[in-house]
């Protein structure tokens, strides 16, 4: 049963997990909640088991669920991208604060009219299969995410370039808004000004043009490579046992200096037994739940370091404006502050996450402190009911009009965080006088009547992010029609003009002040009830040496300057 | 028995047919598509509507029903909503790592219930019958999950004989009968598990339906005649006991393949069980009616297996 339930979570969570790349090169400043990460060393780092001391050239990284969708326009899971992003690498990548920074590209340039981005190529950047990578493999790269037959999730990396409907729907032989200059120089040029353009849409993997040839239209051939990955990464890819492991070898002739570990593993690891594996030595490296009885299992090993940090993401419960009593911001505001979110977040977590004030990560560089806690206030959510009118009954509950204050509540069977919220929320809300009715249902049936249908009152779920912080793409107006991703219809035209503003420059430091201004509409508007920031955790083998996870980076960002070492006694 | 076993045969293609149409529609009827879940603001509703024409789903539902049909008549089951990956080779993939462990973990429960079903029965109330009663009771009661863990907590945890998870070790390269045993020391946890839990039935199965035979007229006369008790019970009895056995055992053909949705996903064994349960919460349809069909096909089969052997074993039975 838990695997189904880790299943419909990461489907909660499936949102923009992968890859994304950066702010902005304006830079804003490094978010002093970087802070947040921290890192619990391991007391015994020499009682290495022998199982993985003997394993001198190789490192096992543990991995969940591999689809084996192995390339850079069709990965959709993180485990997936694992893969490509060991053998692949992007124009641009970024730093660990979400800046975007020089990979492939060493250089780029944004015309003045913010549309047109020129990228200048490193020289001798081989693929593995000995070709020189040119900017004529970015433009097919880029070509293919356009194709017409093309049915995986990146679109949006291309739908704003010159060109893009008449490759796409018509004849056209080539996307117009692609432009090879020469081998070392291309360019793209975009029908409006996108901000987060630098950040989302130029770090998929390049690939070769020769080995991925194919014909517009002719996408299959692109499938049946999924398996043969080939890029320009720090390592190789070799060979792939489906539901089991995938396995490396490091790229003798890599560009950005040669990786120094041999071989890396990729292992197929569960969450109800990914503890015992790091313990036996199985595997050096895993992704392990942030909780108390998780560490200590950990620590009582002693060899393993646990790396914490934020998670770019947040829960919530989403309310249905269109509803006759929640269309009212006065009651929205007193269900926030008649919820203990603080209770529940001690209870599910137990201090491994914190309560979400704004619903952007608390890492980004357009985050601020500087709005409404909604602190616990069971007497100021009575006041503002009473205001709302909605006066308290000899039976305790709310009426308006004769009518009761019930809500009824959909959510998703098989997860603890929901069992945990339930009874909660529910004594919470009756001490102000709401009845709340929840009905459990399955995860894509709940998506089904939210986003499809909008037939709801209340719901909750969560978000994952990517690095640029445009909330548009869930708070816009035009998200508010059926199967769009603001189905409770929230829509403030004063938030609608500030965040369609902050999408049309591309300083960094403007963006900020608008989107601040933003989240203070959001807050005193409540469209949310927003729960929690969770963290997560990486659990890492004392023989590995320079992999420090944060928010926006992984592994694979490190990997080629890692080492494996013999640890020795503190 | 030919005409019997081809008319069988001829008489599947009708129920198959009926099968396809019975899976199709009500698949339908779970509310969402494959795009459902994918909620990412980097999919815009009209990229979803888009999605959803190339793959045909925003047609109704007959007509999508013809084009899965006229695709299956030409050997082509589609691809893969999850996997992008045609359907019979994403199955082809999985089922056989199901089908391995299953198959030992089948006959591994026959060689160890029949016999002591058979001496239970037999003994009917000695200590022998009671301990394995108990151990029956014990072993359908035994969460598969609970199993499993503590298995891996004493023997891969505690003494370190065995590997936690996995069909293989990750990094090796071994070849013939080196990898064989390797896949043997993973597989033995998840092949304890789910024999346990095969075990127990099929014992208690033998043995109440040889009580039964015992107690016949036909088992009293052999024994007045003087025969031998183990003539009596291994020549007379056990034929006609074992003929509800085998029933039991045509039913599992399908079960071979269907994967041990708990078992494999405790012990990471790669099998078609958590990709099955991934499917449905997915949504994948193209993949679910082939595995949905497999089943169908080996149910039928199974059961015209049930019917031959029946003939065989009990002579009294005529085919036409």
């Amino acid at each position: 049963m838990k695997r189904k339930i880790a299943g419909f979570l990461s489907l909660a969570m499936s949102m923009t997990l992968l890859f994304s790349g950066c702010g902005q090169s304006g830079l804003g400043g490094a978010s002093k909640d970087l802070k947040a990460s921290e890192v619990l060393a391991a007391a015994n780092p020499e009682k290495l088991p022998q199982t993985a001391a003997n394993r001198k050239d190789t490192l096992i990284i543990g991995f969940t669920a591999p689809e084996g969708k192995f390339n850079p326009i069709y990965s959709s899971s993180v485990d997936d991208s694992y893969v490509v992003n060991l053998v692949f690498e992007g124009l641009l990548t970024n730093d660990v604060q979400g800046n975007p920074i020089g990979k492939v590209a060493k250089k780029w340039d944004i015309s003045e009219d913010n549309k047109t981005y020129t990228f200048h190529l490193n020289k001798g950047i081989k693929f593995s299969n000995g070709e020189e990578l040119t900017a004529k493999d970015v433009e097919f790269t880029y070509t293919a995410l356009c194709d017409p037959k093309y049915d995986g999730s990146r679109t949006d990396a291309v739908d704003k370039l010159v060109g893009y409907a008449e490759y796409n729907k018509g004849d056209a032989k080539t996307v117009t808004g692609i432009k090879v200059i020469d081998d070392y120089t291309i360019s793209f040029t975009l029908t409006e000004v996108k901000a987060p353009a630098l950040s989302s849409d130029f770090g998929y993997g390049i690939m070769n043009k020769t080995y991925y040839a194919f014909e517009k239209g002719n996408i299959e051939k692109l499938k049946e490579s999924f398996l043969k990955p080939m890029g320009c990464g720090p390592y190789l890819f070799k060979e792939y046992k489906a539901g089991q492991e995938a396995d490396f070898e490091k790229n003798p002739n890599y560009w950005d200096g040669v990786a120094k570990i041999d071989k890396v593993i990729l292992k197929v690891t569960t969450s109800q037994t990914n503890i015992q594996g790091l313990s036996a030595g199985e595997v050096d490296m895993d992704r392990i739940g942030a909780a108390p009885e998780n560490i200590q299992m950990l620590q009582s090993a002693g060899f393993i370091e646990m790396q914490l940090y934020p998670d770019n993401g947040y829960g919530y419960i989403g309310l249905n404006l269109k509803d006759e009593k929640l269309k009212d911001k006065k009651v929205r505001q007193a269900l926030t502050y008649g919820l203990n979110r603080k209770g529940f977040i001690d209870a599910r977590y137990k201090g491994y996450a914190e309560i979400c004030n704004a619903p952007v990560s608390q890492v980004s560089w357009a985050y601020t402190d500087d709005i409404n806690k909604y602190e616990f206030n069971p007497e100021k959510a009575n006041q503002l009911l009473e205001e709302a009118g909605w006066l308290k009954k000899d039976d305790g509950f709310r009426y308006k009009d004769g009518k009761k204050f019930e809500i009824h509540w959909m959510t998703y069977q098989g997860s603890k965080y929901v069992e945990m919220l339930i009874p909660i929320v529910k004594e919470n809300w009756k001490a102000i006088g709401i009845d709340v009715i929840p009905e459990l249902m399955e995860f894509n049936t709940l998506c089904t009547k939210v986003y499809d249908e909008q037939k709801f009152e209340m719901y909750n779920m969560s978000w994952s992010l990517s690095i640029d912080p445009d909330p548009s793409g869930i708070f816009s107006k035009k998200q508010t029609e059926l199967g769009g991703y603001n189905p409770g219809g929230w829509v403030n035209e004063q938030g609608e003009k500030l965040m369609a503003d902050a999408l049309k420059t591309t300083d960094q430091k403007e963006r900020k002040k608008l989107y601040q201004e933003w989240l203070k509409i959001f807050s005193d508007d409540v469209p949310y009830v927003l729960l929690d920031q969770s963290k997560n955790m990486w659990a890492v083998s004392s023989r590995v040496k320079g992999i420090s996870f944060s928010p926006y980076i992984d592994f694979t960002y490190q990997i080629a300057k890692a080492e494996l070492v013999e640890p020795k006694a503190k | 028995m030919r005409q019997y076993i081809t008319r069988r045969l001829l008489q599947m293609i009708p129920v198959l047919i009926g099968v396809s149409i019975v899976i199709f529609f009500i698949l339908q009827l779970a509310p969402g598509d494959a795009l459902t879940g994918k909620m990412d603001p980097k999919i815009t509703p009209e990229r979803k509507q888009e999605l959803r024409h190339q793959m045909g789903l925003d047609q109704p539902v007959y007509k999508q029903y013809f084009r899965w049909a006229g695709g299956v008549l030409q050997g082509d089951f589609g691809e893969s909503t999850n996997f992008k990956q045609p359907v019979g080779k994403v199955m082809n993939t999985y089922i056989w790592n199901t089908f391995i462990i299953s198959l030992l973990s089948l006959i591994l429960g026959v060689l160890i219930s029949i016999p002591i079903g058979v001496v239970s029965a037999t003994k009917q109330y000695s200590k022998f019958d009671g301990f394995f009663t108990v151990f029956a009771l014990v072993g359908i009661s035994m969460p598969s999950f609970f199993f499993g863990m503590l298995l891996i907590k004493v023997f891969a945890v505690d003494l370190l004989i065995l590997p936690v998870s996995g069909m293989t070790t990750a990094g090796s390269t071994l070849t013939g009968i080196s990898y064989g045993l390797d896949v043997a020391k993973h597989m033995l946890l998840p092949l304890i598990v789910l024999t346990l839990g095969s075990v127990a039935g099929l014992m208690r199965y033998t043995r109440s339906s040889m009580l039964e035979v015992i107690r016949q007229d036909y088992i009293r006369t052999a024994r007045a005649k003087g025969l031998k008790e183990k003539v009596v019970i291994y020549k007379h009895a056990l034929r006609n006991g074992l003929i509800p056995v085998i029933t039991i055992l045509g039913f599992w053909l399908p079960a071979l393949f269907s994967g041990a949705f708990i078992t494999e996903s405790i012990f990471l064994w790669p099998g078609i069980g958590p990709i099955e349960i991934a499917a449905v919460a997915g949504r994948d349809y193209p993949l679910l009616m082939g595995i949905n069909i497999l089943f169908a096909v080996l149910t039928l089969i199974g059961n015209l297996i049930a019917d031959v052997t029946y003939a065989v074993v009990d002579p009294r039975i005529r085919l036409k």
